[in-house]
């Protein structure tokens, strides 16, 4: 194998060389460069290789003929073959990207990029101290050439400040190693490990100045002013390498150095390590400049992997994983984004709507984010999974707050870049240039992030127990996205039907419950594709995400443990964010949906992560009461389903999420995503059945939370305008009902809560899809704007019929089971004012129910709709697939509800329906659907008959006849009163729904901005101000520290 | 006597960090880091410093035998040049910046290069 002391002399040689081609062309040169970093990548790559598969010893390469101490000796192990070989090929890749740079700047700029990934190189490798301060300085003085490479007055200004800085901490660093000498006697790290030579009170200070500097390296939060101004002000290929290679190498050099330190040393980089987390992406949040912006993420990631790396003891053998699965997202993701941001050049982060010129760049943008957000399949999920596990292990659950807390900051401004991309307007923004050098690094970077997804799913406990079959089917939908919607769609009905073939027959018999929600995910998500044969073009985008989002739900339903749920639940999340996000205005609603998922996601990952403490086992039985703090896991698992099912304090995400998205996406998320708050609910609460904090019990008041929600969603329902929000709306409402029910804790409270779900299920994705498909011809969303559509739209109104029938729970449809067993579990239950809420709540649904078929429907045609004709064909046809299925649902509950019932009956033993066919008897009374039925259907084909015969011989009246009413209406709308049609009940009842809650929340977010807005004034711009920072932030640390707090 | 040069390079040091913090005029500046600098590698040569001994240049006959009990400390010595050549490589360089920064703005005030912040 290559000596790897070639890395160092191939860099130094090249570098020397180039000084001779002066005058020789620069593409021979920059060519010669790139060869260097070629070969140095391949020594490292060799070593690698050899540690991994043969098992090599690591390798000590010894200069000057002498053994250390005398001489300086480097160590090439498999961790630092691993780092080489990044910093190697982050050279490489940077290389190529500022190709055109280095061309114009010639051999100088080469040369100082050869200095800089050479010093990267060596303090990796070196085993000596003064050899590392050497080579420490090197890079930075290689690095402070290189910032000005652009030649503007800021990146001159912000490479001063990047010298003044470091050469404070090199001031300090050589103090320190000087000092280290003079009490240790040796410079070499190995002798300084084995032989204790540090124990002395002086050498103590002397480790404080070494390892103080390496993290004022690291840019620690507050003393990093100096830093982001280079992200800043420097080319985005430079900010790919400091953010990339320079803290990854730093950051190995810590981890070396603390070996010999004191182990109180750990504890101090975690505390560094959590401010940064914490402040940085705080500050992130008041960020418009994406470099700098990408500078703040930057130094929170490398925050976080101090966390980790303070933590090492903690996390045992795992430390290696989750450091370098964080390590490696960060790594690969922000030279990605900082790449990008070479390639859009835009510093505004609102201008990078200017990517959707080009969409496979936001694809790669969008791959980059959520590998830094840790969503899953990324590496970074494996590791921040495994890492919040091991943290509750040991019980450190402020550390686990602290980390999730930070995340949130930092999915808030990511997710809010992403949205500007994705959806702003890119009409006035130039189209950016795409040279071939500019791209390769990208695209490199991208299938790097899928193969090391690929791979480290695998090196983790129960990570192959991960079906990542329909992310490959993913995979292969983005691949042939060009093609048209109709073949496109086509394929994606036939694999769902394939996979529901699949599926769904498993648990007939055996899992009534998995029956049905996946019967709902998979059928439900064939239903809602249907409409899709109407879209024109390729409908780029559309189907990777839907199928994420429904792979998560059925996900949800084939997962045995915390771990699969988990990782399906964010697969969900993904899926429907990209699908919200479609919507023409959704920018800002699908932000909420996604902060409010990604906020609900990370309380139930602590619940998790309680629940796993102290039990190895991941299954979903370690969710059990009796386990330590079970009330609590209760209670932070719920409020993640609680945002899902936007109950009341969780819900200002949902009327404009689901009511600005794309007519057919509106019933994908609104009667199946919703579904997977309940299914959570259900095992949740199956596992834990008593939860209870000091003397309130928590289902109670989840019980009142859901009445305040039934109500309060009905009442906003019934006073929209806006046809799909007043549907949305009504969601609220429903899950409100599904949340009381399941908080009954008995037996009918559940059947309730079971019925209903799969109730809502069916009329909302009926209503929205007659909804969408009727607003599709009207071209408004407003009500009051249509009216007497009924003849034009016959097939239309008939669904919409029917999806009200059932919604109100009028006999003979399924709603009236739901409202049936509701009383019944209500009586039964005892409670009774909830009851009475629940039945005001109820009345106040027939008031939107009755004008969104009166304002639509009903009244008089308007002018401009005299040539409308009826809903296309793709929405019928599904409509009329969800009617039949509530007629048979309606006549023959009993084929449904008693399997439900058997399997309640095993939690919930007591007070259990009696079914004798059709007729079910309770302990209050008995109901018979199929009777009713019969009945109802007899009076109406009675009525109708009757109708029929009187009218006969009855006289058509035109539309504006109407004299007898002694006056001449001119145009349609004098004669149809449906804007601000219930104007009296809101004067009577508005005040109850003051939006005291969306405006509790506006204040969080503006306090939150407020903060980061003063804090970040600290960073002045004086370059005197940051060095004076990192000398402060010193002094504190040596208080702190000496201070006997560690 | 034998600390002077140890207490002397700390008073550089502190000194030139003073200077480089509090003075505006960015060669200012640049005079404090070198004093520093100045500071540190008296500091590296006085803790080699051993009473009674020599340089660690053996051109006597007599430093031939027992040499380690003669010699004052030669590692400190080596390290000295290093750290000299590496501040002359980083006083040259802020050199460079300071005629770029007056290049750009006629002034070399170290208050007037605030372009970025926040």
């Amino acid at each position: 194998m290559v000596n790897p002391i070639h890395i160092v002399s191939i860099s130094l040689g090249v570098a020397f060389f180039l000084g001779f081609l002066r005058k020789a062309n620069h593409n021979l040169t920059s060519t010669i460069m790139l060869l260097a970093f070629a070969a140095n990548a391949f020594i490292s790559a060799q070593w690698l290789w050899a540690f991994i598969y043969s098992n090599t010893e690591p390798f000590y390469i010894f200069t000057a003929g002498f053994r250390p101490p005398y001489s300086i000796s480097l160590l090439m192990g498999r961790n630092e073959a691993i780092f080489t070989f990044l910093i190697n090929i982050a050279g490489l890749l940077s290389g190529i990207f500022m190709l055109k740079t280095y061309l114009r700047h010639g051999v100088y700029a080469m040369m100082a990029f050869l200095g800089l990934i050479l010093g990267l190189n060596i303090i990796i490798l070196t085993r000596d101290l003064f050899n590392f301060f050497v080579f420490m300085e090197v890079s930075s003085i290689a690095t402070a050439g290189m910032i000005i490479l652009i030649k503007n007055v800021k990146s001159v200004s912000a490479g001063f400040k990047y010298i003044v800085a470091s050469s404070l901490i090199s001031i300090l660093l050589l103090l320190g190693i000087v000092f280290i000498y003079y009490f240790g006697g040796s410079l070499n790290i190995d002798d300084m490990i084995t032989n204790h030579l540090l124990v002395s009170k002086g050498a103590e200070v002397a480790v404080f100045l070494v390892l103080m500097s390496i993290l004022l390296e690291l840019k620690p939060f507050p003393a990093n002013g100096w830093a982001l101004d280079v992200y800043e002000g420097s080319l985005p290929g430079i900010g790919a390498l400091l953010s990339a290679t320079s803290a990854t190498a730093v950051y190995f050099v810590l981890n070396k150095l603390l070996a010999f330190a004191n182990p109180y040393w750990y504890n101090v980089v975690a505390v560094v390590g959590m401010i940064s987390f914490i402040g940085s992406n705080l500050l992130g949040i008041k960020q418009k400049n994406a470099q700098r912006l990408l500078g703040y993420s930057s130094v929170g990631q490398i925050g976080l992997l101090l966390v980790i790396l303070g933590f090492s003891n903690t996390l045992g053998e795992k430390f290696e994983y989750i450091a370098f699965g964080v390590l490696i997202s960060h790594y690969l993701a922000k030279s990605g984004l900082f790449w990008l941001a070479g390639i859009v050049k835009q510093d505004n982060i609102k201008n990078w709507a200017a990517l959707q010129k080009k969409p496979i760049f936001l694809f790669f943008m969008g791959v980059f984010l959520f590998t830094l957000a840790g969503f899953p399949p990324f590496p970074s999920f494996f590791a921040k999974w495994q890492l919040i596990m091991e943290l509750s292990t040991a019980g450190m659950y402020a550390w686990v707050i602290g980390i999730l807390f930070g995340s949130f900051l930092e999915a808030v401004y990511l997710f809010r870049w992403f949205g500007y991309a994705m959806k702003g307007e890119h009409n006035d923004l130039p189209m950016f240039e795409l040279p071939w050098h500019k791209i390769l690094p990208v695209v490199i970077g991208v299938l790097s992030v899928f193969g090391i997804s690929y791979i480290s799913k695998d090196w983790l406990p129960g990570g192959t127990s991960l079906n990542f079959i329909p992310l490959y089917f993913i995979a292969f939908m983005y691949l042939i996205d060009f093609a048209p919607a109709k073949v496109k769609n086509t394929i994606v009905i036939l694999v769902i039907t394939y996979y529901s073939w699949l599926v769904i027959p498993n648990y007939y018999n055996t899992d009534i419950i998995r029956l049905i929600f996946s019967s709902i995910f998979l059928i439900g998500a064939i239903l809602t594709l249907i409409p899709g044969y109407l879209k024109k073009g390729s409908r780029k985008g559309f189907y990777p995400a839907a199928l994420l989002m429904f792979s998560g739900l059925i996900g949800l339903v084939e997962s045995t443990n915390i771990y699969q749920f988990f990782f399906s639940w964010e697969l969900m999340t993904i899926g429907s964010y990209l699908l919200i996000i479609r919507g023409k205005y959704s920018m800002p609603h699908a932000f909420k949906y996604l902060l409010f998922s990604v906020g609900g996601a990370y309380f139930m990952l602590m619940g998790f992560g309680m629940a796993h403490a102290g039990q190895a086992s991941l299954s979903f039985d370690i969710l059990r009461t009796g386990v330590p703090y079970s009330s609590i896991i209760f209670l932070l698992i719920a409020i993640g389903f609680m945002t899902k099912l936007a109950s009341l304090g969780f819900h200002i995400w949902l009327p404009g999420a689901y009511g600005e998205s794309e007519a057919d996406v509106a019933p994908m998320v609104s009667s199946i995503l919703i579904n997977a708050g309940v299914f959570g609910f259900i095992i949740l609460m199956t596992h834990i059945p008593d939860a209870n904090i000091g003397y309130f019990n928590i289902p109670y008041m989840l019980g009142w939370i859901g009445v305040i929600s039934a109500l309060v969603g009905n009442i906003m329902a019934s006073l929209q305008e806006d046809a799909r929000k007043l549907v949305a709306y009504s969601s609220i409402g429903v899950m409100g009902y599904v949340l009381f029910g399941m908080a009954m804790m008995s037996h009918l409270g559940w059947l309730t809560a079971i019925t209903y779900t799969i109730n809502h299920f069916l009329f909302k994705g009926l209503l929205f899809l007659a909804i969408g498909g009727v607003i599709l011809r009207t071209k408004t969303f407003n009500m009051y704007e249509m009216g007497g559509l009924i003849k034009k739209m016959p097939w239309s109104f008939i669904a919409v019929l029917i999806g009200i029938i059932t919604l109100a729970g009028i006999p003979p449809l399924s709603g009236y089971a739901g409202k049936w067993l509701f009383y019944n579990a209500i009586v039964l239950k005892g409670w009774y004012i909830q009851g009475a809420f629940i039945m005001f709540a109820g009345i106040i649904a027939f008031l939107y129910c009755f004008r969104l078929i009166y304002a639509i429907f009903l009244g008089q045609l308007k002018d401009e709709h005299r040539n409308i004709k009826e809903a296309s064909v793709w929405f019928i046809i599904p409509q009329y697939i969800i009617i039949i299925t509530i007629m048979l649902f309606s006549a023959f509950p009993q084929y449904v509800l008693n399997p439900i019932g058997n399997w309640l009956s095993q939690y919930f033993p007591n007070n259990a329906l009696v079914w004798n066919g059709s007729l079910a008897t309770s302990s209050l009374g008995y109901w018979n659907a199929f009777n009713i039925m019969m009945i109802v259907m007899g009076m109406f084909v009675v009525l109708l008959l009757f109708l029929l015969l009187v009218n006969r011989g009855s006289k058509k009246v035109g539309q504006f006849d109407i004299v007898y009413a002694a006056e001449r209406p001119e145009r349609p709308e004098t004669t149809h009163m449906a804007y601000n049609l219930y104007a009296h009940y809101n004067k009577a009842i508005g005040f109850l729904i003051t939006p005291w809650i969306t405006k509790s929340w506006d204040n969080i977010s503006e306090w939150v901005n407020t903060i980061a807005n003063h804090t970040r004034k600290i960073y002045n711009g004086n370059g005197q101000a940051y060095a004076l920072h990192i000398l402060i932030y010193i002094v504190i640390a040596y208080l702190i520290i000496n201070g006997g707090l560690f | 006597m034998e600390y002077i040069g140890l207490i002397t390079g700390f008073i550089l040091v502190i000194l030139g960090i003073w200077g480089f913090l509090t003075q505006k005029n960015i060669l200012k500046m640049i005079i404090g880091f070198t004093i520093s600098d100045t500071g540190i590698n008296v500091i590296i040569v006085s803790i080699s410093y051993l009473k009674n001994r020599t340089a660690p240049i053996l051109n006597r006959p007599d430093l031939l035998t027992d040499t380690v009990n003669k010699i004052t400390d030669p590692v400190p010595q080596a390290l000295v040049l290093t750290a000299i050549v590496i501040g002359v490589g980083v006083t040259a360089l802020m050199l460079s910046y300071a005629l770029r920064l007056y290049q750009e703005k006629n002034t070399l005030d170290i208050n007037n290069f605030k372009d970025l912040k926040w």
